[in-house]
């Protein structure tokens, strides 16, 4: 196990512990190695194998709560342990046994030490059983996209306005119940990895067409869709050609009515990563897939499945484009349904440790029977560009009908995901002990900056879609043909159905590209 | 009725009863304490920050005295122009030659490739060729176990204003039930 810096801090030890480590350095540790127990829930506990119940040595006691002196072992309870280190010079650390912690007698306080910890966690994992599945991928985020060139693709800004407004607005006309892809492209042609790559040409829709010959590119539609977004023309554009291809590609989505928005945007990423691997001819799993639509959506789940019994875990990895989650309040009667849905509370219920009916025993590899298990999801790789896919939809399978759930959502702005890292969830299912796991991902922030916000409004089957943009610091209204200007409190009060964010630093980055006192040079 | 054993009993559950509780709110003040020593709790004033910014943007908009968001359609963008609501702007269909109004696109655009509802019956050369050129079971979408991004969670859009004449209400499909 390597020693890298995590994202928690190490907090300074008093001096009294200090003092201890001083003298003793690992020796009371090591000797206490052999009596700590841990539970199959995480639990972990000192066990003094000698007494049956410990007591203190001084009131006999058992209740409450009850430490054990790392100098000598004996045992005292709360109201005691201040008496045992005033008659004993320098037992001044003792550990609580039912919670395996340090606790310093003269501070009388609680106290953390990284080397204790090791001790524990090494002792937790001793206990479980080893031969975990370990895909462990190393991936390569590959951020650069050519910031400079797009900038000198950057067409002449648009003087007409009396105020200069950022390139890359215009509307999409609405070609017939089109709001649903409308809004979509909106959001995924001003995704910072999207945008600069179509305008840095890396795409080259020419050679395309010289080189394969075939009619249907989809990165090419997204390619002549970004030009002409970027082309200083503000009159609405009509994304024609473009849902003629789709049509051709997606065959079985092909049809004038309604439509999802999160589907058509799983679709269309489909094409463009289906366009990529008849290019390279490769058949990459998705988490190593290069192609633009994976290198900046792509992002790695990891799934634990824990057996109740024994503790032995089984973890799986596996790719995603996005996140669906489900609302936070959506099991909740009625009555209770007052409390307010968050995305924070989504995230939660996404990564909580669920238990699996005991109609759904899985067989434990260690126990060799079948056994009740409890399943965890965590994100073990963000994405450059995060999507979540909130599930407005309730099935009730008692009426056989579907409705949207029209709760209000409150999502931030401002987004740090690192609660539901793996690194996050798996050191807390070890009591947040100071220590490396292996799953630590220090590479990539998990700080976001939110860009777009997909809203809808109106019924299941006629609603409207409306994309909330966020450039250069000002919030604008993309309804089809219509780009107006709103202010962030009509964003933050809207039905948000899909929630797109940035990592922050590609957010900063790409918005000083953007500005309209960029010097231009015309193509 | 309740005799000696049974009063001891009660106190003796009772007495149990306090003990667990107590060390499961010590287990919490622990757990909690750790937390908050190796800063892994969360940023908690931005956290409140935005939930404050957040119902504070609700109240605005939920008061009628404040001039709420108005239809954005039928109004003035941002550059000075308006649309009309049903997008007027005529160019060639691709797959057939003819001139057609944007905002009336899609569903000529839907009989003209034959594809839809009512023209699936008919197959023509090219939409099979168009699905097997084009077959889906990419790994894009294996993502399925974690969301259901499949045909059961899905919001659908549609104006049954803003229609071409096949648009029928009433008797359309459960989106979730296509397939």
């Amino acid at each position: 196990m390597c020693l890298r810096s995590s994202s928690y801090t190490s907090p300074k030890p008093c001096k009294h512990l200090a003092d201890y480590k001083l003298r003793h350095a690992f020796n009371g540790y090591d000797s206490l190695q052999n009596c700590l127990k841990t539970t199959p829930i995480g639990r972990t506990r000192v066990d003094n194998h000698n007494t049956k119940i410990p007591r203190c040595n001084f009131c006999n006691g058992y209740q409450g709560r009850l430490y054990i002196c790392l100098m000598c072992s004996s045992i005292s309870c709360s109201t005691h342990i201040l008496l045992h280190t005033q008659s004993k010079s320098g037992h001044d650390v003792a550990i609580d046994i039912e919670r395996s912690e340090l606790y310093c007698c003269l501070c009388c306080d609680q106290v953390y030490d990284p080397d204790f910890d090791k001790v524990v966690v090494s002792e937790q994992i001793k206990g479980l059983c080893p031969g975990r599945s370990n895909k462990r991928r190393r991936l390569d985020s590959g951020m650069e996209l050519d910031l400079k060139k797009s900038k000198r693709l950057i067409a002449m800004r648009d003087g007409r306005a009396k105020s200069c407004y950022p390139l890359g607005l215009r509307g999409l006309n609405n070609l017939g119940n089109t709001c649903f892809m409308n809004s979509v492209l909106q959001a995924l042609l001003h995704a910072p990895p999207l945008r600069n790559y179509f305008l840095s040409d890396h795409h080259n829709r020419d050679e395309c067409k010289r080189r394969y010959g075939e009619k249907l590119c989809l990165l090419c539609e997204i390619g002549a869709l970004v030009s002409a977004m970027f082309s200083g023309d503000r009159s609405p554009y009509s994304p024609a050609q473009f849902l003629y291809s789709w049509w051709q590609h997606s065959s079985n989505l092909a049809s004038y009515e309604e439509q999802d928005a999160h589907e058509f945007f799983i679709s269309v990423l489909d094409g463009i990563h289906e366009k990529e691997s008849k290019v390279r001819n490769s058949s990459k799993d998705d988490g190593d897939c290069q192609c633009i639509a994976h290198r900046a959506f792509s992002g790695s789940l990891r799934s634990d499945v824990t057996c109740t019994i024994c503790g032995f875990t089984s973890t799986t990895y596996d790719p995603c484009v996005d996140i669906s989650l489900n609302l936070d309040t959506v099991n909740l009667s009625a009555a209770e349904k007052t409390g307010l849905s968050t995305l924070s509370g989504c995230l939660n219920l996404f990564t909580r440790a669920e238990r699996l009916g005991s109609d759904s025993k899985l067989h434990c590899q260690n126990c060799q029977e079948l056994r009740d298990t409890s399943k965890q999801l965590s994100i073990s790789r963000l994405p450059l560009v995060l999507c979540l896919h909130i599930k407005r939809f309730e099935h009730s399978l008692i009426r056989k009908t579907s409705r949207k759930i029209d709760q209000y959502l409150q999502f931030p702005f401002a987004l740090d995901m690192t609660p539901y890292l793996s690194s996050s969830i798996v050191r807390s299912r070890f009591g947040n002990r100071i220590f490396a796991f292996e799953c630590e991902n220090s590479d990539s922030s998990a700080e976001y900056e939110i860009f777009a916000v997909i809203a809808h409004s109106g019924m299941l089957e006629s609603g409207h879609y409306v994309t909330y943009l966020h450039v250069n610091n000002q919030w604008y209204k993309c309804d089809d043909a219509w780009i107006c200007e709103v202010d962030e409190g009509i964003v933050r009060a809207s039905q948000c159905y899909m929630l797109f964010y940035v990592q922050k630093l590609l957010y900063y980055k790409a918005n000083k590209d953007l500005s309209c006192n960029a010097s231009v040079e015309s193509r | 009725m309740s005799g000696p054993n049974e009063d001891n009993n009660t106190q003796l559950s009772s007495h149990i009863f306090g003990d667990l509780l107590d060390s499961i709110i010590v287990d919490v003040a622990s757990e909690c304490h750790r937390i908050a020593k190796l800063g892994l709790d969360r940023n908690l004033e931005e956290e409140e920050e935005e939930m404050r910014l957040s119902a504070q943007a609700r109240a605005r908009v939920a008061d009628p005295s404040n001039s709420s968001e108005t239809n954005t359609k039928y109004v003035v963008d941002i550059f000075g122009q308006t649309h009309p609501s049903v997008a007027t702007e005529i160019f060639e269909c691709m797959n057939c030659g003819r001139s057609i109004a944007a905002g009336r696109f899609a569903p000529h655009l839907e009989k003209c490739m034959g594809k839809g509802r009512k023209a699936r019956l008919k197959v023509t050369r090219s939409s099979t060729a168009a699905q097997n050129r084009y077959s889906r079971g990419s790994p894009v979408s294996t993502y399925s176990p974690y969301s259901n991004s499949t045909s059961t969670n899905r919001l659908s859009n549609g104006t049954p204003s803003v229609a071409g004449e096949e648009y029928s209400n009433g008797t359309y499909e459960e989106p979730w039930n296509k397939t």
